[in-house]
Parts: C-alpha cells; sequence; structure tokens
C-alpha cells in the first residue's frame, strides 16, 4: 500500500530515502534550508521524480506589519519555480521587524489591524508565486489582550478575503489550546473545504514558573492526545494529506514511517466516517 | 490603549533583544503563566535556535571549545548580530570576528582561524557548482595566450591562511579523531576549501602555491601570479595541481 501521509525530509535521511526510495505519500522541505545551492538541493531535485513535494516556508513572516521583503520572497519563488511542489505554505505569525529576522513564529493579535496586514502579506505571495498557498494555524504561548477574534475566527476571514487556503496543525491546536487555556474543538468551526493539509508532530511539556506549559519542538512521537485530536479533524473535515513533522532529535526513518503508517489508519478509519456522514 | 501592530512588533522585537518592555507585557494575558514567563519563551526560543544554528555552521569551532562554552560565545554574538535575513545557512558571516574579539577565548588564540575555515567550507557547501575550468579548455591556447589569462577562482573556493597549524587542528577535532595533541607551536598553514560534487572540503597549499592562488584572486595573470611569488614556484606543476582541484571557474 503506498502511504498516503508524508514525512519532513531532513537532511540527515537523505541518503537512506535516495537508496531506498520509501513508501511515503509526499515529501516535505522547508523553503529557508533550500534556498542556497547545495549538495542536498540537487538531491531534492533528483528525488522529484518519484515523490510530490511540498514546500513549507518558515521565514516569509505574512504578519509584519512592514510588509514582505522582496528580496526573500524573489527567492521562494525562484524555488518553487524550480520544483513546482504540490503545496506551498507558511504560517499566520511574523518573524522580521526593521530588517531582522528572529527565527520564531511569533505571535499576532488577532485584530482587524493585523487582518488587514495578513490579507495584503498573502495577495502579495500568492502574485508573486502565480498560485493559491495555505497558511498554518501557529503554536502559541501566549494571546494578546486587545485580540477581538478568535484563531479560527480570524483564519476563516483570512481565507475568505484572500482566497488563501488553511493548513490544519493539529499538533499546534493542542499546544495552543492548552496553554491559552482554549477549547481545542473551536478549531472545528474553520472551513473545512479551504482545508488543505494536516500537519502532526511531537511537543515537549515544559515548566513555566511551575506549571506546565507545552513547547512546539518536533521532537518526539506524536502524543496520544493529538492523535485523538487527529481523528476528531478527519472525522469533522475528511482525510487530506498529512505531514509527520520531526525537527529536533531526529529518529531513524523508520520511526518518522511508521509515525506516517499510523496517520493513514487513522484517515483510514475516521475518514469512513466523514465519508458516511456526508452522504 | 493596546499598541498599534508596528510599535507591538517593535517592542516584542526589543524583548527578543533582551529589553525590558512592560509596554509589550501589559498587554499579554497572563494567569498562572505570568505574561512575563510567556514572553520569556520566545526569547529562549530566538537565542537558542539561533544558537543551534551557528552550532552546525562552525562546528568545529564548538568541537574545540566544549558545547558549553560555544553556548555562550554564540549567545553573546547573538544578542549583538540578529540575522538580517531568514536562510540561516547564510548566518553568522561576522561571528569569526567576533570570536577574535572575545575575551574569554582570548587563551585560544588559533580560534578565528578555525571559524574562518568553518565559514568558507560553509559558504562552499553552498556554493554552486557551475562548471569548473578543465585542461582540456586550454589545450589549444598558445603559451602566450594561456600566460596572460586572468583566472576567477570557482564559486565556493576560499583560500584560508593561519599563523597555527590549522589542519592539524581541524583533523584532531573531527569526531572519531584519533587521541593526541597537536603542536600548536607547529607552522601555520595555507588551506585552499573547495565545492566539490557532493561536498566541501580543503586541501594543504605550499606557501609559493598560496600566494599564486592569492594573486589569482588579486586578478592577476598567471605571469604576473607566478611573478608575484617569493621563492620556489613550479608553474607549471602548481597550475596543473589547482587546475586538477576544481579550483578555477569556466572562461567566460
Amino acid at each position: 500500500m503506498i502511504s498516503a501521509a508524508g514525512i519532513g525530509l531532513r537532511s540527515p535521511h537523505l541518503a537512506e530515502i535516495e537508496i531506498d526510495r520509501p513508501a511515503a505519500g509526499f515529501l516535505e522541505i522547508h523553503a529557508e534550508n533550500y534556498l542556497a545551492s547545495s549538495p542536498a538541493l540537487a538531491a531534492v531535485e533528483r528525488l522529484r521524480a518519484d515523490y510530490a513535494f511540498s514546500v513549507h516556508a518558515v521565514g516569509l513572516s505574512l504578519g509584519s506589519c512592514d510588509g514582505l521583503d522582496e528580496e526573500h520572497l524573489a527567492r521562494v519563488a525562484a524555488l518553487v519555480k524550480r520544483l513546482e511542489p504540490a503545496l506551498v505554505s507558511d504560517h499566520l505569525s511574523w518573524s522580521t521587524f526593521g530588517g531582522r529576522y528572529f527565527n520564531d513564529l511569533l505571535p499576532l493579535p488577532y485584530s482587524e489591524e493585523a487582518l488587514a496586514v495578513v490579507v495584503d502579506n498573502v495577495q502579495r505571495l500568492q502574485d508573486a508565486l502565480g498560485r493559491r498557498v495555505a497558511v498554518e494555524n501557529p503554536s502559541c504561548y501566549l494571546g494578546f489582550a486587545q485580540s477581538t477574534l478568535s484563531e479560527p475566527a480570524f483564519l476563516s476571514e483570512l481565507a475568505r478575503r484572500s482566497g488563501c487556503a488553511l493548513l490544519l496543525d493539529v499538533n499546534n491546536i493542542a499546544v495552543t489550546a492548552h496553554n491559552l487555556r482554549l477549547e481545542a474543538r473551536d478549531w472545528l468551526s474553520l472551513p473545512g473545504e479551504a482545508i488543505v493539509q494536516y500537519h502532526l508532530a511531537g511537543h515537549a511539556v515544559n515548566d513555566a514558573d511551575g506549571e506546565p506549559i507545552l513547547i512546539d519542538d518536533h521532537g518526539s512521537r506524536v502524543k496520544d492526545g493529538v492523535w485523538a485530536l487527529f481523528g476528531d479533524v478527519v472525522r469533522r473535515f475528511g482525510p487530506r494529506p498529512t505531514l509527520i513533522e520531526w525537527d529536533t532529535d531526529l529518529p531513524a526513518l523508520d520511526v518518522l514511517l511508521d509515525e506516517a503508517a499510523r496517520a493513514d489508519r487513522i484517515t483510514s478509519t475516521a475518514g469512513g466516517l466523514h465519508a458516511a456522514r456526508a452522504a | 490603549m493596546p499598541l498599534a501592530l508596528p510599535d507591538l512588533q517593535a517592542a516584542f522585537a526589543a524583548h527578543l533583544a533582551g529589553a525590558d518592555r512592560p509596554d509589550l507585557a501589559a498587554g499579554v494575558l497572563g494567569d498562572a503563566i505570568p505574561s512575563a514567563a510567556r514572553l520569556r519563551v520566545y526569547r529562549h526560543h530566538v537565542q537558542e535556535s539561533l544558537a543551534s544554528a551557528l552550532a552546525a555552521t562552525f562546528p568545529t569551532v564548538q568541537a574545540v571549545v566544549g558545547s558549553d562554552f560555544f553556548r555562550a560565545l554564540a549567545r553573546a554574538f547573538v544578542a549583538e548580530n540578529l540575522p538580517r535575513q531568514p536562510v540561516l545557512a547564510e548566518y553568522g558571516e561576522d561571528f569569526p570576528a567576533f570570536v577574535a574579539g572575545y575575551e574569554p577565548a582570548r587563551g585560544l588564540p588559533y580560534l578565528a582561524d578555525v571559524a574562518r575555515l568553518d565559514w568558507a567550507l560553509n559558504a562552499a557547501f553552498h556554493a554552486s557548482t557551475d562548471e569548473r575550468l578543465a585542461a582540456a579548455d586550454l589545450a589549444a591556447l598558445p603559451a602566450d595566450r594561456l600566460l596572460s589569462l586572468r583566472l576567477v577562482l570557482a564559486s565556493g573556493t576560499a583560500l584560508v591562511s593561519s599563523a597555527h597549524p590549522l589542519d592539524r587542528i581541524w583533523a584532531a577535532s573531527q569526531p572519531g579523531a584519533p587521541e593526541g595533541t597537536v603542536d600548536l607551536d607547529a607552522a601555520g598553514a595555507h588551506l585552499l576549501v573547495l565545492r566539490r560534487p557532493d561536498d566541501a572540503a580543503f586541501v594543504v597549499l605550499s606557501p609559493p602555491e598560496a600566494r599564486f592562488v592569492d594573486g589569482i584572486a588579486l586578478g592577476k595573470t598567471l605571469e604576473e601570479a607566478a611573478a608575484w611569488v617569493d621563492g620556489e614556484f613550479d608553474l607549471t606543476a602548481g597550475f596543473a595541481r589547482l587546475l586538477n582541484l576544481g579550483a578555477f571557474a569556466a572562461l567566460q
């Protein structure tokens, strides 16, 4: 059986994937790791014949009030043109300000002011790439008192106004809901027709002044609660291409493929229930 | 009054760089986890993830000083030198100069050269594999034309010269290197860093070869560069070696 779930392609696994060509629904790369030439980029170009690719950007900074960095945008556009991936995505967050890059997905207040900024930036990105992009719900460690919209309401309105797609990261829902004392089921109100991909990853539980805080570190297997939520998501919205993300303490490739197989089993069961309900 | 988005992002950026911004914290919801602790999660991630990026780009520096010392060094650099763009493979150009001036590393006078070598290897790894000049390209040229050529170093090719035995320090710092000591008072080294098809690597050059490469990099013709070398230099053998290494870009 060809696995429908995809895995993140990380450089320590490159040689093994090139030699073994394991079954995987698709491979995902971070755009920013492939903008400079490298032997890894050459390997990706060879793998394109056998795998669909998803290009996930982490540095476009769609929430920056000073607009997109045109130089960076041009490099991402050139990579997208070169690889012709099935999907291009980035996050509902910001990471640059005043010409400095912070290498983090920083939170936005969910206000009309911020919504207008993100809509403009997403439209600029879609114009530059000549295609629709997907925007992912971030993992949050704080909320702003000035927010007037919930995150799902903000994302729904962003998709409606910009025409963008949505990427639903199920682990991020669990992390944000725990940290901000929200209900994970609130995200089930998103417009399902806009959702084009799911993400799954592990998170860590850290201590913040004596209280547990969930950290989206992509450094372990998907937690049981997140698998359960993934089942709810698939029952609500139906199956979508699903990515297993793992970025720190990278395990053997088999572990990633095993997680992908587990996602496929849930998709197959819960997706069947979704289809039965829709019929 | 809540901060307008440009003011909020400016305050957040200042917080990430280490500033205390009560105006920002006042607008962040807190509970059992106070707003200050929530903000610290982001500052911590920015500093640690960028320190990790530097560790990936400067592995030999980290191997030489150990990870605790390296973390402190990297954090000190990050605090003053946040990236200017999101490609982390291109972050750290100023790190070797920072290492040279880093007071706690004063007892390791070769450490900045190790950083320069790591940076050159990183730059070569990410250099393009544009066509290299091959001996066959020159076979048809008459000798006087050949001597008057001004060659360009291939993308990623860089000369790293040190007053310290940099090649031995590098070799002793590799994972799995045999136990042993490096004579730090040994003669210096000239290393030519190159982009190869699947990686980046360096070779050791003799002082005349290094001087010759330096001359080429300065835009001298082959004849001028050879004449610029002080001491014994066999132009035919030296040039053939560099050509075989793929050190030069193809003729335009």
